[in-house]
Order: C-alpha cells, then structure tokens, then sequence
C-alpha cells in the first residue's frame, strides 16, 4: 500500500506538468511552445491510481473507422483513453493511434488560434487574430469576389475530408449554394465503391467471421485498419478456420497471417480475376442456381470472358501468378461459396483498370452465390435515426459544377472532358487539372477546406501548391498546421475530437449500432468545434450575403417583390442550421427511441436489442446480437441493384464510353523500364494517411517512413539500411531512408503515405522521411477521374 | 489473494503496437527507444522474393513474464524486485539502488531504467494503475485489436486462462533456464 | 583520543609534508600525472552529478560498463595484494614476510578506489545502504558481496593497524580473517556473473575460481610494481630474493590460467551450444582478448618468467606494467563479453536491423572516472607511503 501512496504524489507531478506544459503554450509565439526547443517531449502520465477519475464515453476519429472509446479525466486532464466494449463495430479495441488520441489534444504544435496570413502563402507567416477579425476578414474578401462574380456561389470551391462533422461543414457548402464540392473519394476508394454500386448494387460489407475462405487482393486488413474486418479476421486466420489468401505486390503483416501469398504485378488484378472467372465459367464451378436466378447477363459474360480466352496461362504471364495457383485458388473459393469471399479493399485506383477490375470482383463473388449471405458480402441494416433538416437554398445565379462536358460528344454520350463519370465526390485531380490550366467555365477564387489536407494526399504536390496560391481566398479549419494550413489565407482552429460533441452517427452492417461523440473535455485555447465555428461565421456573412443576393439574384427579387425582405432574408438565413448545439441536435435524431440519448451521453453506445442480446462471454469477448437478430441477409440473397440482380453487362456504361463488361487491354501490361522502379504507397498500423506523423507516442513507435528496396538490388546499388536515397519522377522528388528488403520485388519500391511534412510548424514531422506525393504522377483514372496512384515509375539515387 | 498470469494466442498478433501504447499511456512510461514495458519482436524475413517463407515472421508480442522462479527476484540486493500477493513481480522504487543487477539477470529483456526516478522499470500487470482499481483486465489486454491477450488467475480453475491451459498446446519462453514464467504462448 | 594513539603515524608527518618529494624527472611525471589523473576524476564526477546516469553509455542492453570493470580491477588488486601478502604473515613463508605492510596498505587502497568507482555507478548509495540493513537479499550475490567486502576491508584496516602496531598475535589472525573472508568474497564476486542463468558464456564454476586465480596473478603485479618503484630498481637482497620466489609462483599462476583458459573456450565452443559457443567464437574473433588479455597480460610476462627461470625481476616489472594493462582488459571485457548476447533477438521496431551483438562503447563520463580512479588510487597510496612505515624492518 506504501507503494500506491508514492505513485499517487508522482502521478499529481507529472499531470500537473503536462497541463502546464499545455496552457504555457498559449503564451509564447504563434504556434510554438517552450517545449519545441528542447525537441523532445513526453507527455505520458503515470494514470489511474487515484480514485477520482471519471469517464466519458466518445469515439475516436483517429482515423475512418470511430471506435468507440471510454476516456479517463483525471483532473481535468485526459489520461487515458480504453476501448469501449460497447460498440458491436469495434468490438472492444482501439488501436495504436487510437490510444496516441491524448497526443493529439496536448501536442504542442496545435493550432491555437484564429490566424490571418501575413507573409508569402506556403511560408507559414501569420498574425494571430480573434475569431471576430477572422470572420470580418472572410466576410470582407468574399463579399468582394461575390459581387465581382455577381453572386455565382460557386466561385467557392468546398472540399473536406471524412469525419463525424463532415456533414455539419457539408451543410454549410449547401447552404452557401456552391456546387463544387470535393471529398477524399475520388483519392480513396471511388472505383470499389461504384464498381460494386453499379453491379451489386452497393459497396458492401465483408462478413468476415464467418468466411472459411478470403482473397485479400490490394488490401491490408492487418495494417490499414478497418473495424470490424481486421479484429474478424485475423481471429480466424493461421489454420484456426478461414483460409487466407493475400494478393500483394509487397509482403505486409496481412500477408504474413495469410496461408498463400501471391505476388502480383501492380496493376494486373483485373487479369487475375478475369482468370479465376474462366477457370469457374470453364469449370462450370459456379452456384448454377443462384446465378440462374440473379444474373443479369450472365451468357454474355461467360462468353466475353471464355471467347477472349482468359485463361490461367495468359493470366499467369500478365501477373506472374502461375496458372496451376489459380486454378487451385478458384476451385477452393467456390468449394468454400458461400462463405467465401474476396474482398472488396478499400483505398483502390492503383491502375486505370481499377473500376473494370472491382466490377468484375463483384460478379466473380457473385459466381459463388456469397452476396447478403452469412460469411460473404453482405449489405446489413441501420438502425435509422433522424437527420436535421438541412437547407438548400436556391441562388439563381449559383453556376452548376465546374466540369466540363465532352467537347466532340456524340448524341446522347454523357462523357465530360476528363472522365465518363461525376460523382458526389467529384474528381480533385481533374478539378485541380481544369483549374490550373484555366479549363473552368467560371471563374474559382476562394477555397474552404475542412479537415483535409490537399497538400499532402493527392499526387503533384506542385500542382497543389499553384492551386492554393493561385486562390484568393483559402479558409482552413483544421486543428494542426498541416502542409495545407501553410497555403491559407484563414485558418480556423478546430478543436480536437475530445474537446467537443459531434453528430450522434449511425452505423449500419450485421450488428448495427448508434454511436455518439460526447465532449470529454473543454476546447483548449481559442479553439472550437466546427459547429461552433460556422455558427460564428454564418452569423457574420449571413446578411451581406443576402446583400449581394438581393442585388443579382433574379429570384430573390421576385421574391421580395411578392412578400417583404426580412420574411425572405428569414427563408435564406444561413445561420440556420448552426443555431442549436449539437447536444440539442443530437437528442432530436434519436428521440424515437424513448431513453436512447441518455444511454448514448452515458455510454457511447445504443441500439434497440442491446438491452436483451448484449452480454459479455469471456474477458476479452461479448455477443452484441443474438444470432438470430443478426443482419446477414437483408435482401433475400440478392443483389441490391434496381433489377436486384448481378449487372454482367452494362450497356449503359458503354454510351459514356466506359466497357460494359470488364476487359483486359494491352496497355495494362506491367511495364517498368530498366533501372527504374514502381513506385507502391499505402498504410500503416500505426500512422494515419498525414494526419499522424507529428504525434510524438506513434513517432515513438516508428521514427519516419524507410523506402522498401529489393535486398539484391540494394547491394547492386550499394544502398545500405538507413542510407538516405533520393526518389524522383517527372512530377518531383523527395528523400527518404532506406529499407533493404525481400519482402519487395526488384523493380519496385515502397513507402508508407504520410511523411515528409513541408510545413516548419510542425515539429516532429517537419521534413520527417519521405513524402510520396511529391513523387507520384497525377495520373488520372477515366472513368470516375480519380487518381491511379500506382502507375508512376521513379529513379533511385543514394545521396 | 491470485497468481496472475497471461497467455497470448500469438497467432492472432498483427503487430499493430496498440498494446506498447496504451501500456505507455497507461503506465506513464516515458517516450525513448530503451523504455517500454511490452514489445513485439519479428525476424527479417526469410528466403528470395517472391520465394519467401511466411512462417519466419511471425509475431511475437511479449513482456515481462513474471516468472515464478525470478532470477531478477533473486539477484536483488535490497529486495526492491518482490513477489507481490498475486505472484505478480514488481519494483519498489523506493528501495531500488540501481545496481542494475536484474536487467542483466533477467533473461527475457524486460527490465529498463526509468530515467525520472532512476529506477528500474517494468511491467507489473498494471497492478498499481488498473488491479489496484478494481479492474481485471491489463491495459494491452484490453485494448488488443485481434485479442492475442488473455490476462487471469493462474490458481483458480474456473479463470478463462486456466481452462484455455488445459485445453490448448502452449510453450513458454527460455523454459530450459528454470525460471517458469507465466506467460503462455498458445498454438 | 589522538589518531596517532590507534595507528602509528610516521614522525614529521604533516600535511605540508606531501608536497615534499625529490623532484627528480621521474617523480615530476607521476606527480603530473597523478595529479592530471584525479583531476579527471572529478571532471568525470561532476558529468555524472549533472547528468546522472545519462552521463554514461549503458543502456537496456548493456546496463553494466566500464564503471563495473574497474570496480572490479580494483577489488581483483586488492584481494590479489591480500592473498600475496599473506604468504608471508599468514603461511610463514619467509621471504614474503617483507611485503606486509606494503601490500596490505595497497589492498586497501584499492579496495577504496574500487568502492569509489562503484559509488558512482550505483544509482543510489545511500539507499543502499539503507535497504541492505533494512531489507536484505540473502539471495543476491550483490548483497553478499557488499557486505563481505565491508567485512573485508574491515579486517584488513585492523590488519594493517596492528601491523603498524607490530601486535603480531592479533595481527595474524586479522591476517587470517582478512584472508579468509577476502576469497570468499572475492569468488562471490565471481558468482555475481557465475550466478547469471540468462547469460550462458559466464554462467558456472568458471568465474569464481577464476577471480581467486586471477586475483593472485595481480596482486604478483601490483607488488612488483610496488617494489620496483619503491626501490627504483635498485632492489636490495632480500626483496631481489622475493621477487625472484614471486616470479616463480607467477609463472605458475600463469600456467594455471592459461590452462584454464584453453578449456574454458573449448568447452564452451565444444557441441556449439546456443548463445554460449556463438559468444566463445566471437571473443576468439577479437582483438581485445588477443592482445589485451592473451599477449599483455599472459603471454608475455609468462615468457619473461620461462626465459629467465624467475630471474628477470627487472624485466619483470616492466611486463607487470603490461599485465596490468591486460588484467584491465581481463575485467573489461569479463563485464563486456558477459553482456555480448542480445536477450531479445527478434526486431520490435519496424525500420530496425536483427539485433546482433551488443555494442559497447563507454562515456568520457565513465572513462575520467574509472582511468580516474588510479589517479585517485596512486594519490593514496603516496600519502599512505608518507604517513606509514610500509617498509618491513
Ligand atoms: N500517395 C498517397 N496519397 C493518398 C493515399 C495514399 O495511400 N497514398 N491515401 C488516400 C486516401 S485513402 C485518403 S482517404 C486520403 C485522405 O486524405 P485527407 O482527407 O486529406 O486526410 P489526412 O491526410 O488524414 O489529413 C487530414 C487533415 O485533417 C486534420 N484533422 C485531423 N483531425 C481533425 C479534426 O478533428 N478537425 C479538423 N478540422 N481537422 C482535423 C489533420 O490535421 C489533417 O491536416 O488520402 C489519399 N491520398
Ligand atoms: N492504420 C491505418 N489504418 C487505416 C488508415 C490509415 O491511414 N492507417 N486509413 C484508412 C483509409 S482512409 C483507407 S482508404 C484504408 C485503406 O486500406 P487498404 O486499401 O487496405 O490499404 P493500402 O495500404 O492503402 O493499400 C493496400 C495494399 O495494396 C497493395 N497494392 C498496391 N498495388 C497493388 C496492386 O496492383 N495489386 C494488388 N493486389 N495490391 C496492390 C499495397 O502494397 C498495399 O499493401 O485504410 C483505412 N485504415
Ligand atoms: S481504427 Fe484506430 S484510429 Fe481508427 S478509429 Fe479505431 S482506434 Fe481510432
Ligand atoms: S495489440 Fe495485440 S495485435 Fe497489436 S501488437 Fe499488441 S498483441 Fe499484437
Ligand atoms: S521476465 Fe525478467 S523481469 Fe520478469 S520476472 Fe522474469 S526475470 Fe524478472
Ligand atoms: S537495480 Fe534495483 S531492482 Fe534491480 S537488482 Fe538492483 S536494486 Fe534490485
Ligand atoms: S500488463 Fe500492464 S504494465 Fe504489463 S505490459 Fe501490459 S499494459 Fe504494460
Ligand atoms: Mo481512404
């Protein structure tokens, strides 16, 4: 007992030190703190061994995937943040970077205040202003190019990154009535998501669990973590039930839990798959019922893919998988269907193909009958809450979509200019593209961007640079000095996810659930939560806005006509819907279920059969749906397409263009010219795309990113471990360490997404390791438009 | 009144680190390549790509193994490492001298110097910051993705970790050396 | 009381007194170098009462360095001096009955100088003392070692004081009990490694013989040393004929050591048992154990005592000079090699090479203190040899 007593003095040290460290900041320079000078800081606390700690339930936004977490106070400091086992989608864990959460409130180098840029953009010189100056400085250059533009709302240009309050800063991008809205997608997983949407009529889920058979192809579960698939998973894999087979140019962890890892050519799955798909066709593996029953186009399919003789040995050739692990892999998987699956991935577009390539995943998961079954694909169900109403006003002189229709287009061809097909997500680099060499068919001068970071995750970051210099008025919310917030003209500091409440969310899938939020502790310094923030610049823009409204805006005036100004100026209010806190909001979307919101405030976590299915089955497990309340099947087996069936063959796409059945096509051949090497990117445990590398706990855990590099071309080249090697292309080039590794093929390399910072104001990311996207070429995807982030070829140098 | 003890169903381990992170922020252990309580060891990977040998690197998350015949225990001069009443090995800080004597009798590597108290350091099942609470489960346990960890009571039969001894095949670390740790690695 | 009551202090001794000495060209240099020696002493003490622990180069893997090394080469001196001297007032042995005095004032002068080395290198001294009274660890061959060596140089004070005393009745059996308790504590310093499970090269029986062996060896070093600097070679009879009889027993011990030696790495290396075979082929691989321990420490003052059938005093305390140098090596590398061997061989960070041997450099921190520490070591025994009668009359 002695011992507890003297860990309970220490532990009252080192918060008290932490917190000082924290409010110390404020004081000194812009962005510094005293701590930066010494370059090293530990903000670890000895925790838990008082008495008086509380908890709060919240979610980690750590990354995509919101676990849900239970945060310890202890003094008004966060101490410590625990899974909560609450939640059906994280299953009780949190991750490395979910626990490195507490770093992120006392970094150092937060953004602190509202800040005006002083200096030359990208040089990170700014003034440090109150909210109020922030706001009057927005509402002042943007009334200005408003009414030069004579009230086209969409000179504005809104882009954000995915978060819990993505849709809070979405809300204001529809209320302001611009219609260039730009998001991660056509960066991230566009192709997967539409490949499945257009042919089995969503993106879909795996159910993992209870799969006895996966093909993890361009995905890695192990590391790039998605809740529930990696805890599902790697459960079962290693001989204990699912049989694992990894697809992957490099060898990753998830390779290492697999039974087989085939080393494919980057950009080649489509002919993988396409051979896999003969060997069943020819075989006549296939579930003949249900593709009987939900096939669309079937015949066609099977025989454009027998007819151009996709066989395992062409395949064998394209990918350098042997034709004899085909065959064998094919035959497994459908012995295995319907409780096989391969997976969907996530972050897709490494090639062009990638779109053909997803679509014709989807029908060959289709072949086995594993679509909204048990241990497949499935579609699961939500739980529904009720949305806020949103406002959609109507600005007469608001200007649609910066894109441009195909030129020469035929009639009836809906191609634009760049690529076949727009979505919600739009495409950023043909947006980019258009706007740099003036291809826009109005003017763009001003930019809001919310917790995202152009500058770091689309290829060119040249390009990107122009472009924000090239805007007249860049606004930033974020809560780091990203790469991005060095280009803005504004930056508004947003509080971290522990400070603040945000929409309670639903999540849908075969346990779904309502998850919150809750703040854990008050924003620190100036900052806030981003409701709060447009709540202040609504409340200021709102009437000039109006203004110029009344002055070009044909409606409007019309309006004003038949009644009177204010009742109109009422319809038009921005300032709407950032009026309630979002504890008001929160407790509207779920008053249908009585006692709800109070459990959500309390732990995090609701859903109706919680009371009677959750129980905990041992220390480390817990049944969160009895079996039979699960949403394996949701849609009878079937696809979720508007004829419910598997779409073969799509003739729509091929009026825009687009191939209605997935094929393969010579330039796709994996090519790489000597000496130089193909240059792969992606994940890691332990770090967030770029949002991470300043954090001093996961930095801990990995100094920088290394560049993987074939062991024997290494020593051809006289590259040693931890030898510095410059890695360039057309586009640009950066440095990084370097990883003498089998685990790669001679003529690629590797690096994770995420490092290489250029902005001075982060202190440990600075320059830290090697930034990919200095390097990789804007290639561009032409069905959706977005970025084939794996066609770039680069020069290795040692320096 | 327990004799606690882990057992880690390795195989699930992906070697993410969640468990050395909150093991770090649970703990206040202090930021450095030298401190840490928990780690996961891999071997460079064998054989020629594409030809490579996916067994040779395996996981294996470990930690103090809290063994029941401690040489640390045993070469302590001033019993500032002891048994405490769950078996558990610990530290007293404030009878610690610093000899540096167990780091190096520890044959497991778990032992390091917490350079604020210039003390000797390890994990301790998070006795003082969880077990003295109330909790059951340790801080990596807790929060491990793939749930390699089962943390329990070694001497009482019903505990999920001693059933899961009885029916599955698991191998300790160094067994030849006699220290009989009560960490168990499952197959 | 008057300390001269307890313990005869030499006449004319005062403080002022040790700044007398006759300044010939050779007492200038020991002069500086002492001095410079000390100096570097405290610089090093000063680095580590800034810095702490930090100051020094060990690490997880390597907690013990330098600083245990040159504990070690102390205590090593000081039983060695103890065990020679008692040849002559223990077991009789008429020509060592002459180095007395000398050896026992060396013996503990260098124990001192070993318990100042490690009272920097123990993290906290006066927990220690504290928690060793307090809560003792009858199982730690550190504790055991603490309090034996305190005993030790306990009876060895008393020793010296009846010595100076010329009370020979109490004399010899503190000569006994010095004796005594000096191996036993010295082997139980062997077991400090000898006891360590984890670390196959230095676990077993080896160590504590070796440190009794080895211990003789320095002590048969450190008298010619003495002597040869006492008498500046000019040696009178009776100490040429304890020389010549110590250069015999020398040689022997030598053989002894080499011998064991010899079946210590052929039995390790012998079946190529992990860790342990791995360890005894990568010492043979180095340098250190070659030159330092084998040629300048064995080889060449064993040739010397063969050559010359024992007759080569001179030369011989020339090559002591080189053996001690190799006796430093011995325990250096006895705390280096012990640690050699990764215990976590797998990679825990994700951009790391295996570890493989464990890399050891020490600290200016560690080197002032423990190069220091003969500084520290030379300036007492000048005040001894001012403030005593060493010489046996
Ligand atoms: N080369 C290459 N490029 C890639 C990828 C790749 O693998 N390689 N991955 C792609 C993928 S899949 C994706 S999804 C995108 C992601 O690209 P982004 O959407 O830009 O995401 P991050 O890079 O994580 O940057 C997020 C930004 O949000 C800030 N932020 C974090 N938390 C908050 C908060 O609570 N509030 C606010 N306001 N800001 C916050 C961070 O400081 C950071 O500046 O990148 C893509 N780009
Ligand atoms: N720890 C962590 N987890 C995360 C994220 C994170 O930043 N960190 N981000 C989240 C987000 S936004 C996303 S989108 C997902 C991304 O999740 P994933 O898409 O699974 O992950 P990535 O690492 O981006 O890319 C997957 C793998 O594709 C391989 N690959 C590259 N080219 C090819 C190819 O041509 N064929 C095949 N078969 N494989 C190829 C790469 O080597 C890489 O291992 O992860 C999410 N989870
Ligand atoms: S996967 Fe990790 S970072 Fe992402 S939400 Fe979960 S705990 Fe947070
Ligand atoms: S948290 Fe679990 S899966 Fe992750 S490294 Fe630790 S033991 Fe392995
Ligand atoms: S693993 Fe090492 S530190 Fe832990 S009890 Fe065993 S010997 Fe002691
Ligand atoms: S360093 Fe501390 S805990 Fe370790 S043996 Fe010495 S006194 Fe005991
Ligand atoms: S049991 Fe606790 S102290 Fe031990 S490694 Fe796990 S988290 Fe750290
Ligand atoms: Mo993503």
């Amino acid at each position: 007992m002695q011992m507890e007593v003297s860990r309970r003095k220490f532990l009252q040290g080192s918060v008290a030190l932490s917190v000082a460290g924290g409010s110390a900041i404020t004081a000194t320079n812009l962005f510094g703190s005293g701590d930066k000078a010494h370059g090293k800081l530990s903000i670890t606390t000895k925790t838990g061994v008082g008495g008086d700690s509380q908890y709060v339930a919240t979610l980690c936004e750590m990354c995509v995937n919101k676990c849900a977490a239970m945060a310890r106070v202890e003094d008004g400091v966060i101490t410590k943040l625990d899974p909560n086992p609450l939640f059906p989608k994280s299953k009780n864990m949190l991750c490395p970077r979910g626990n490195a959460g507490i770093q992120a409130v006392y970094d150092p180098d937060r953004l602190k205040s509202p800040m005006i840029r002083i200096g030359e953009k990208g040089k990170g010189q700014f003034k440090k202003v109150s909210w109020d100056e922030a706001y009057k400085y927005i509402e002042e250059k943007m009334t200005k190019i408003l009414e030069e533009e004579k009230d086209n709302r969409s000179s504005f240009l809104f882009c954000a990154g995915e978060g819990m309050a993505e849709h809070t800063f979405k809300t204001f991008y529809q209320a302001f009535g611009s219609s260039n809205w730009l998001n991660h997608s056509s960066i991230c997983l566009q192709t997967v998501a539409s490949g499945y949407g257009v042919t089995i009529g969503a993106y879909p889920q795996a159910d993992l669990e209870n799969a006895k058979y996966v093909i993890m192809a361009g995905a890695n579960r192990a590391e790039a973590i998605v809740t529930p698939d990696t805890m599902n998973l790697f459960k079962n894999t290693k001989g204990r039930g699912t049989k694992l087979i990894c697809v992957d140019p490099r060898f990753t962890n998830t390779a290492a839990k697999a039974d087989k890892w085939l080393a494919i050519k980057p950009g080649t799955d489509l002919a993988f798959v396409l051979a896999l798909t003969y060997v069943v066709l020819s075989e006549e593996l296939e579930n003949k019922e249900y593709v009987k029953a939900n096939f669309n186009g079937f015949e066609e399919y099977k025989e454009h893919v027998i007819g151009n003789k996709y066989t395992p040995q062409w395949a064998e050739k394209i990918t350098g998988i042997k034709a004899e692990t085909i065959i064998e892999i094919a035959r497994e998987f459908m012995v295995n269907a319907p409780q096989s699956i391969y997976y969907p991935g996530r972050r897709s577009t490494f090639a062009k193909n990638d779109f053909q390539l997803r679509r014709a995943m989807a029908i060959f998961q289709g072949l086995g009958g594993g679509i909204d079954c048990k241990g497949g694909l499935v579609f699961g169900s939500k739980v529904k809450i009720k949305n806020h109403a949103a406002l959609e006003p109507i600005y007469a002189r608001a200007q649609s979509r910066a894109i441009t229709k195909k030129a020469d287009a035929k009639v009836g061809e809906a191609g634009y200019d760049d690529c076949a097909i727009v979505t919600g997500g739009g495409s950023w680099l043909d947006w980019r593209e258009r706007f740099l060499t003036n291809k826009m068919p109005y003017k763009v001068r001003g930019m809001f961007c919310y917790k995202h970071n152009p500058m770091q995750n689309m290829p060119n970051t040249k390009k990107t640079a122009e472009m924000l210099k090239r805007l007249e008025l860049v606004v930033v919310i974020d809560t780091m000095p990203s790469d991005t917030v060095m280009y803005a003209d504004v930056v508004l500091p947003e509080c971290t996810y522990l400070e603040r409440t945000d929409p309670i969310k639903t999540f849908g899938g075969v346990e779904p659930s309502v998850a919150v939020r809750n703040k854990v502790i008050e924003p620190m310094y100036e900052t806030k939560p981003v409701i709060e923030i447009l709540r202040g610049l609504t409340n200021k823009i709102s009437k000039p806005l109006f203004e110029i409204s009344k002055k070009y805006d044909e409606d409007i005036q019309d309006e004003i006509k038949d009644s009177d100004e204010e009742s109109v100026y009422k319809e038009f209010d921005i300032t709407k819907p950032f009026a309630h806190d979002q504890e008001y909001l929160n407790k509207h979307a779920v008053e249908d279920y009585p006692g709800a919101y109070n459990e959500l405030v309390k732990n995090g976590v609701f859903y109706p059969h919680k009371s009677t299915d959750f129980k905990q089955l041992s220390v480390n497990e817990h049944q969160y749906y009895k079996e039979k309340n699960k949403s394996y099947s949701v849609n009878g087996g079937r696809a979720k397409t508007h004829s419910n069936k598997v779409e073969c063959n799509l003739i729509n796409l091929s009026k825009k263009g687009v191939d209605p059945m997935p094929v393969w096509k010579d330039e796709y051949n994996y090519k790489v010219p000597k000496d130089k090497f193909r240059l792969l990117t992606g994940r890691h445990a332990q770090f967030t795309q770029s949002g991470t590398a300043n954090n001093s706990m996961l930095r801990d855990l990995m100094m920088e990113n290394y560049i993987w590099i074939n062991k024997r071309v290494a020593i051809e080249r006289g590259i040693k471990f931890g030898d510095t090697v410059e890695v360039s292309s057309k586009t640009g080039s950066t440095r990084i360490k370097a990883y003498p590794t089998e685990k790669i093929a001679p003529n690629q390399v590797f690096f994770i997404h995420g490092f290489g910072e250029e902005s001075s104001e982060l202190t440990w990311a600075y320059k830290n390791g090697g930034n990919d996207n200095a390097v990789i070429e804007d290639i561009i995807e032409p069905t959706y438009g977005a970025a084939a982030m794996h066609e770039t070829n680069v020069e290795i140098r040692k320096v | 009144m327990a004799r606690y003890g882990m057992v880690l169903d390795y195989k699930n381990c992906i070697n993410c680190k969640a468990c050395e992170v909150a093991c770090k922020e649970e703990n206040g252990v202090l930021l450095g390549a030298d401190a840490h309580r928990i780690w996961v060891g891999v071997d460079e990977i064998k054989g020629e790509y594409p030809l490579l040998d996916i067994v040779s690197s395996t996981f294996m998350p470990s930690q103090c193994q809290h063994c029941d015949n401690a040489p640390c225990e045993e070469v302590c001069p001033t019993h500032a490492t002891y048994y405490d009443d769950n078996g558990v090995v610990r530290v007293d800080i404030d009878k610690c001298i610093l000899c540096s004597y167990c780091m190096n009798a520890c044959p497991y590597d778990a032992r390091y110097v917490d350079s604020r108290t210039m003390t000797v350091d390890k994990c301790n099942f998070c006795s003082d910051t969880r077990l003295s609470n109330g909790e059951v489960t340790t801080a990596c346990q807790a929060t491990c993705p793939t749930k390699v960890r089962i943390f329990g009571d070694l001497d009482d039969p019903d505990s999920e970790i001693s059933e899961i001894l009885r029916t599955r095949e698991h191998f300790t670390l160094k067994p030849h050396l006699g220290t009989k740790p009560k960490l168990f690695y499952v197959m | 009381m008057n300390l001269k009551n307890i313990i005869p202090i030499k006449e004319g001794f005062t403080l002022k007194s040790l700044f007398e000495y006759e300044k010939t060209p050779l007492n200038n240099f020991v002069a500086v170098t002492t001095i410079s020696l000390v100096l570097l002493f405290f610089m090093g003490v000063i680095t580590y009462l800034m810095h702490g622990h930090h100051a020094y180069n060990v690490t997880r893997e390597h907690p013990w360095g330098l600083l245990i090394g040159m504990y070690v080469f102390f205590v090593v001196s000081s039983t060695g001096l103890c065990i020679i001297s008692s040849f002559g007032h223990v077991f009789n042995i008429k020509e060592f009955k002459i180095i007395g005095k000398r050896a026992i004032a060396g013996a503990i002068i260098a124990i001192l100088s070993g318990f100042a080395v490690i009272a920097f290198e123990i993290g906290h001294p006066v927990t220690m003392m504290i928690y060793n009274v307090l809560s003792p660890g009858l199982t730690s061959a550190i504790w055991w070692m603490g309090t034996l060596y305190g005993l030790y140089l306990t009876l060895i004070i008393f020793e010296f004081i009846l010595l100076q005393k010329n009370d020979h009745k109490w004399g010899w059996y503190f000569s006994l009990g010095g004796l005594v308790i000096g191996v036993i504590a010295h082997s139980n310093l062997g077991s400090v490694f000898g006891f360590l499970i984890a670390r196959p090269i230095s676990n077993g029986v080896f160590y504590p013989v070796y440190f009794i062996l080895s211990a003789m060896i320095t002590g048969s070093y450190l008298i010619f040393l003495l002597y040869g600097f006492r008498y500046k070679m000019n040696f009178p009879p009776e100490v040429t004929a304890m020389l010549t009889k110590l250069a015999k027993v020398l040689g022997l011990l030598l053989a002894i050591l080499i011998f064991f030696e010899a079946w210590k790495f052929l039995t390790a290396i012998y079946g190529g048992k992990p860790e342990k075979a791995d360890v005894a082929l990568h010492i043979l691989g180095g340098a250190n154990f070659w030159i330092g321990e084998f040629l300048l420490g064995m080889l060449i003052p064993f040739i010397i005592v063969i050559y010359s059938k024992g007759k080569a005093i001179h030369t011989l305390v020339w090559a002591s000079i080189t053996g001690m140098v190799g006796i430093f090596f011995m325990r250096y590398d006895l705390v280096h090699d012990t640690q050699l061997f990764p215990m976590q061989t797998l990679k825990i960070r994700e951009y790391q090479l295996a570890p493989t041997w464990i890399e050891y450099f020490p600290s200016f921190a560690e080197i002032a203190i423990s190069i220091g520490a003969i500084g520290i070591a030379i300036a007492m025994y000048y005040v001894a040899s001012k403030a005593f009668e060493l010489d046996h009359r």
